[in-house]
């Protein structure tokens, strides 16, 4: 089902824009996901910074609009936003614990902080380079499994 | 120590009973404890090979063997690392020879007899789903 086009028009830091869901997620494709430090929205299966969708959609610099306006800004174009550590009910995107948050990532490697997945790839080195990068520290790294002998980790005969 | 026990998705499965699984620093990289699974049924502490080439630890003079892990032949190769695990409260951290082995199907590592299970009296709580890590005295 092709997705549904939804277009805003908001002023942000005294200028005009007309946003779409359908340029967000196109607009962050390619981008690293920042560390989050409290709120978050959910693209695709990432979760970015809200400050940090808006500056790639407008230009504009962070320091020109709050966390609040880009939170507020994106979940009206449709997108689950969510609050680091503060449980499942923060978040408007569906259930966020257990081993469901993780199902999004099957075949990937995570660096889990807080509960939350804190940054996703397809390999180990790339976690650890965003990691080191963004001085981060993870609470635990791991692959999401694929399959039932990743999932099972057989022991060694 | 204690930890509760942790639930990964199984896919093609509803869930997946949590199990113990503890998070391990190896060789100091603090920023990246690794995932790893307490195995009783393995002889020795066993990790994918990434996790030394992120380590930065050499393997090319490491004594190398085969074996199966899961069902599927690989190549481990032997070097004395330190490992450390933590809870809230204390912090623990020891040498042991790791196997790391390549191919490593297993989304984890696991931790066995040899280096593992020889260093603690490892309690497992199964129904109240917790375990718990004492170390031992030398």
């Amino acid at each position: 089902m092709a997705e549904k086009v939804v277009e805003l028009q908001v002023r942000i830091a005294g200028k005009l824009f007309v946003l779409r869901n359908t340029n967000v997620t196109k607009a962050l494709l390619d981008a690293e996901p920042e560390p989050i430090t409290s709120h978050f929205v959910v693209l695709g299966t990432r979760r970015f910074p809200p400050k940090q969708v808006i500056c790639a959609l407008t230009g504009l610099d962070r320091a020109d609009f709050t966390t609040h306006q880009a939170r507020r800004t994106l979940m009206r174009l449709g997108f689950a936003a969510g609050r680091r550590g503060a449980g499942p009910s923060a978040a408007t995107g569906g259930p966020d614990t257990g081993p469901d948050r993780l199902r999004p990532f099957v075949g990937q490697w995570v660096a889990i902080k807080d509960q939350h997945v804190a940054y996703a790839a397809d390999s180990p080195h790339r976690v650890v380079a965003w990691l080191a990068e963004h001085g981060q520290k993870a609470d635990s790294v791991f692959r999401v499994p694929e399959d039932e002998v990743a999932a099972t980790g057989l022991a060694p005969l | 120590m204690r930890f509760g026990f942790r639930a990964i998705p199984d896919p093609g499965h509803e869930g997946i009973r949590p199990r113990p699984i503890v998070d391990v620093v190896v060789d100091g990289l603090d920023i990246a404890p690794f995932a790893c699974l307490l195995d009783s049924g393995a002889t020795a502490v066993r990790l994918g090979s990434h996790v030394a080439e992120l380590c930065g630890i050499e393997l090319s003079d490491a004594p190398t063997q085969s074996l199966a892990v899961g069902g599927a032949l690989v190549t481990a190769c032997m070097s004395e690392a330190s490992l450390r695990v933590a809870d809230a409260h204390q912090t623990y951290e020891w040498s042991a020879p790791v196997w790391f082995c390549e191919p490593w199907a297993p989304s984890f590592g696991l931790l066995g007899l040899s280096g593992f299970f020889d260093r603690f009296t490892v309690t497992i709580a199964s129904y109240e789903e917790w375990f718990e890590l004492a170390p031992v005295s030398a």
